[in-house]
């Protein structure tokens, strides 16, 4: 199908607004009640009326189904690196084993991509969707799959597999926080209304020493061209609407996020109303009763320590079909500086450490 | 383990897609299993052998590997010594560095293999030569021994079974037929289900999470996975036997040069099995094959002998006259075949005492005559019940991996591809394929990838494909290119110009060395910076082959001479 001209017109529209990259543009909304949620119900219902088409590697979400191999790996690799700099060094940590026991949560979870591939490595998974088809969709195509069926004689030292049909702020406010040894949102960020909450949120529901895997798109030129402009209107392979250029954020935005960001008090010792999505002004009135922030320091780059915080761009190669992890920054052979810079002008992904108790 | 917490999300699902069907249809009469090999070839057994020798897959997959035939006679497979099975294969180093990779090599009886040291093939009507030698291919750390190393197929397929044996992970049902491939009864939409139910003889379901066709050329998972396989078959059929011949004598090397013949009916080739020992593949027109086939063993000898030896002229008299006296039902006698061959050799002055004399029988302990080593050993007899024939074909499946209804299906070895055996990448090829996709089901594994997925496999026709194709195309072209007698094209062919593209791609086959062009970081072996040192080492070798230009036949020789390195004679 050809792009009406009137979609390319109106998304010739959009260029204007781009920022200058690495400004710090977060769409704080001001008139947010505490119990309100970062969900935009026209992203909802788009994702919704596509729902069924999730498990069709060829259609809609193909993109997605092989961007889910590294996605996978980088989280793979990042617990592997980090389990073994917290074990003795002569212990080899088994990459195969690494996620075995762990509760994690999956954080806008589609039809169940990722969700699925976690519980295979033996996460116990819980998956939640704002959409309420997208979790029947995903809670379908597990029961297909005798690897992630509880009855099945395979299921034996898997994980457990769990949906939901809930918001991150809800699940918040159900479970607690610190519930989950790592949380992942892929491709999510950028279709949330109140960034900074939806971050707060999914940042509280991880225990200290735990993990946050976020995968979204820069806020680029290059990733307009690329996602909206060929993706969407030129060669349609993904659905137009999809993305909106204004709410994709920057590696240097998550990072200067976390640079900033506290953990809140264990809940033991506050007596607020349980868990409000904090905004930054409420951060910093208590940032005398607060932990360390999630990323202490940075080289002059603006790049955080390998032990704390990592982004990595990921780059689609057409001409393979096929995703690639751009190589880490910094170290022997590593990307240094604005070469780092260049991978992650469009999708990348990004890793941040919750800091241990002290 | 799968529960939902909202209900009614769970009713929706049930809802939409009758998944109780499915549930009851898995747990029933069906087993479920995530690999199903069907065919116990070598490349099925390779592929099941390398999946159960990586620690991940075996943990996390059930294996099953079907076989019709009796796999415990392939593992109990003995001969007497000094007899060989007609069915071999040069395995490269390339094969031969996976085979020791998951463990198989050191299992195979290296006393019944041969190594390969030096190859010659020259063109049966000009006599235009190249070799290939072990000392010509570059890779790092130094020279190979060899450039293939020449094993009987059962001694391959026993060593993988010997294997297999010591890994519990894969099932192996042999005795056991595919009586159909169903897909499973999918629901409504296209959310899931419609994995492949495979209906074995003993009564036995499988639902496959990935179904594997290693099933040969009528692969029925093609047929099932709606694959179409392009090709055609040569109107040639390939005569197979072993040779049996005297030691070389000591001036000679030893018996380590394999040697090949284009005739315009088909290339003839003699590999060596033992220092009295060889096998042949004379690839022919059918008639003739049947001919020759049936030819009293004394007499297919001398038919053999003269074929890498008298000018083309007198071999096609010679074919002519065993075709007249099968067609009369007067087979020619041992005598009379003598006689003929005398007479050629006469008339072509070829002398009694000369290395392309079939008839001289020199005794092997004196002095070996000029060009002994231009030419295989005179055949003296052939193993009783050692010829047989089959028919050569060149396909290629459009594509690897089962799409839409034939989702969760991949192809490897013959199913995906079958070449004429000129070059002997056949079987090398198949385990190329199966040390490819069992990597990319390893790095699946390790991504939680559902391996039958597209997605999961996709980087196994990615490397494979063209890499592949690209050898079918070469071998396919050199086939035909042999056949012609016109000057022109023998000319063109002589110098090299031709078939300067073909050669290097069937060389580079044959020649690659383990490390270089693979690159599968297994625990402990060659990783990705061997692999690109092997690249540059031989990119860095052909300079060096660039350099030994002189005493080339004009600027078309020295072409030759810098890209294939090749002793160019002219007879």
């Amino acid at each position: 199908m050809k792009p009406t001209p009137s979609r390319l017109l109106l998304a010739h529209r959009q260029i204007p607004h781009f920022s200058p990259p690495r400004t710090i543009r977060w769409r704080n909304n001001a008139t947010l009640s505490p119990s309100s949620s970062t969900i935009n119900q026209d992203e909802i219902a788009h994702f919704s009326k596509l729902s069924s088409q999730w498990w069709d590697e060829k259609g809609e979400f193909g993109m997605l189904h092989s961007m889910n191999p590294i996605r996978m790996e980088f989280v793979r690799n990042k617990l592997v690196e980090i389990a073994q700099e917290d074990s003795s060094p002569d212990v080899e940590v088994d990459g195969s084993k690494v996620f075995h026991g762990l509760n994690v949560l999956d954080v806008g979870c589609g039809g169940g991509l990722l969700s699925e591939s976690l519980t295979r490595m033996g996460a116990n998974t819980l998956g939640i969707d704002a959409s309420g088809s997208n979790i029947a969709i995903a809670s379908h195509h597990a029961l297909q799959d005798p690897l992630l069926l509880s009855n099945s004689p395979t299921g034996k030292g898997k994980g457990k597999l769990t949906y939901q049909h809930t918001s991150v702020e809800d699940l918040l406010s159900k479970r607690g926080p610190e519930s989950f040894d790592v949380v992942c949102s892929m491709e999510v960020l950028e279709h949330v209304d109140n960034p900074r909450s939806f971050l707060d949120s999914c940042a509280r529901l991880v225990k200290p020493g735990g993990h946050l895997f976020l995968s979204t798109i820069s806020r680029t030129p290059l990733a307009y061209f690329l996602t909206i402009f060929a993706a969407e209107n030129l060669f349609r392979l993904v659905e137009p609407g999809t993305h909106t250029h204004s709410k994709f954020v920057n590696p240097q935005e998550l990072i200067e996020f976390f640079a900033q960001y506290r953990s809140s008090p264990p809940p033991a010792l506050s007596h607020s109303p349980p868990y409000p999505p904090s905004s930054l002004e409420s951060t910093q009135n208590e940032e005398t009763t607060k932990s360390r922030p999630w990323i202490t320091k940075l080289n002059a780059q603006g790049v955080p320590s390998r032990l704390e915080a990592e982004t990595r761009g990921i780059m689609y190669l057409p001409w393979r079909s096929e995703w690639v992890l751009a190589p880490r920054g910094g170290g022997v052979g590593g990307l240094v500086g604005d070469v780092k810079k260049l991978t992650e002008l469009c999708n990348y992904m990004f890793w941040v450490r919750k800091p241990q108790k002290e | 383990m799968l529960t939902t917490t909202s209900s009614h999300v769970l009713n929706n699902a049930r809802r939409c897609c009758s998944s109780s069907r499915l549930v009851r249809l898995i747990s029933t009469s069906t087993e479920q299993k995530d690999v199903v090999i069907v065919g116990g070839g070598p490349a099925g057994l390779a592929f099941a052998a390398a999946l159960g020798s990586s620690k991940v897959v075996s943990e996390n997959l059930r294996i099953t590997l079907i076989e019709a035939g009796d796999l415990s006679k392939t593992k109990a497979w003995t001969q007497p010594e000094g007899t060989f099975s007609n069915r071999v294969s040069s395995i490269t180093n390339s094969s031969r560095g996976f085979l020791e990779d998951i463990g198989a090599w050191s299992l195979v009886d290296q006393g019944r293999t041969c190594s390969i040291e030096e190859m010659q093939i020259w063109d049966g009507v000009s006599d235009a030569r190249i070799t290939f030698s072990a000392s010509d291919s570059m890779f790092p750390g130094g020279r190979p021994r060899e450039l293939s190393r020449l094993t009987e197929n059962l001694n391959l397929q026993r060593a993988l079974l010997h294997q297999l044996a010591s890994n519990p992970s894969v099932e192996l049902a042999d005795k056991v037929k595919v009586e159909s491939i169903t897909r499973e009864e999918n629901s409504e939409d296209s959310i899931g289900g419609g994995w492949p139910l495979v209906h074995l003889s003993d009564g036995r379901t499988i639902r496959a999470r990935l179904l594997v066709g290693a099933d040969g050329f009528n692969s029925p998972v093609r047929k099932y996975a709606g694959i179409q396989s392009y090709g055609w078959a040569y109107d040639t059929h390939g005569v197979v036997g072993t040779l049996f011949h005297e030691p070389r004598g000591p001036y000679m090397p030893p018996n380590t040069i394999a040697y090949q013949r284009f005739l315009p009916t088909g290339p003839i080739a003699f590999l060596p099995l033992s220092e009295t020992a060889s096998s042949m593949v004379w690839s022919t027109k059918p008639y003739l094959a049947s001919a020759l086939k049936s030819l009293d063993p004394a007499v297919l000898a001398c038919m053999i002998n003269a074929a890498f030896r008298l000018p083309e002229v007198s071999v096609r008299y010679l074919h002519t006259r065993i075709l007249e006296a099968a067609k009369a039902g007067t087979p020619l006698s041992l005598k009379q075949v003598r006689e003929e061959i005398e007479f050629r050799e006469r008339s072509h002055d070829i002398s009694t005492r000369s290395a392309y004399s079939s008839l001289s029988l020199t005794n092997s302990s004196g002095i070996p005559p000029e060009d002994a080593d231009s030419l295989p050993p005179l055949v003296t007899g052939i193993q009783p019940g050692s010829v047989a024939s089959f028919p050569l074909r060149f396909s290629h499946a459009e594509s690897y991996i089962g799409e839409g209804a034939g989702s969760r299906t991949v192809l490897l070895g013959d199913a995906a591809h079958t070449t004429h055996p000129l070059a002997g990448q056949g079987l090398n090829m198949g385990l190329g394929d199966a040390e490819s996709l069992s990597k990319c089901i390893h790095n699946a594994v390790l991504r939680g990838g559902d391996i039958g997925s597209y997605s999961s496999l996709a980087p196994y026709p990615l490397e494979r494909y063209f890499e592949n194709h690209k050898l079918l195309a070469a071998v396919d072209k050199l086939h035909k290119l042999y056949s012609f007698t016109a000057e022109p094209v023998v000319w063109a062919r002589s110098v090299g110009v031709e078939v300067l593209n073909e050669l290097d791609t069937v060389k580079t086959a044959m020649m690659m060395q383990a490390g270089s062009h693979r690159n599968m970081p297994r625990p402990g072996r060659v990783g990705i910076d061997v692999a690109t040192n092997g690249l540059e080492m031989f990119a860095s070798g052909l300079n060096t082959a660039r350099s030994i230009g002189e005493g080339a036949v004009g600027i078309l020789g020295a072409v030759v001479k810098q890209l294939v390195n090749p002793t160019v004679r002219r007879k």
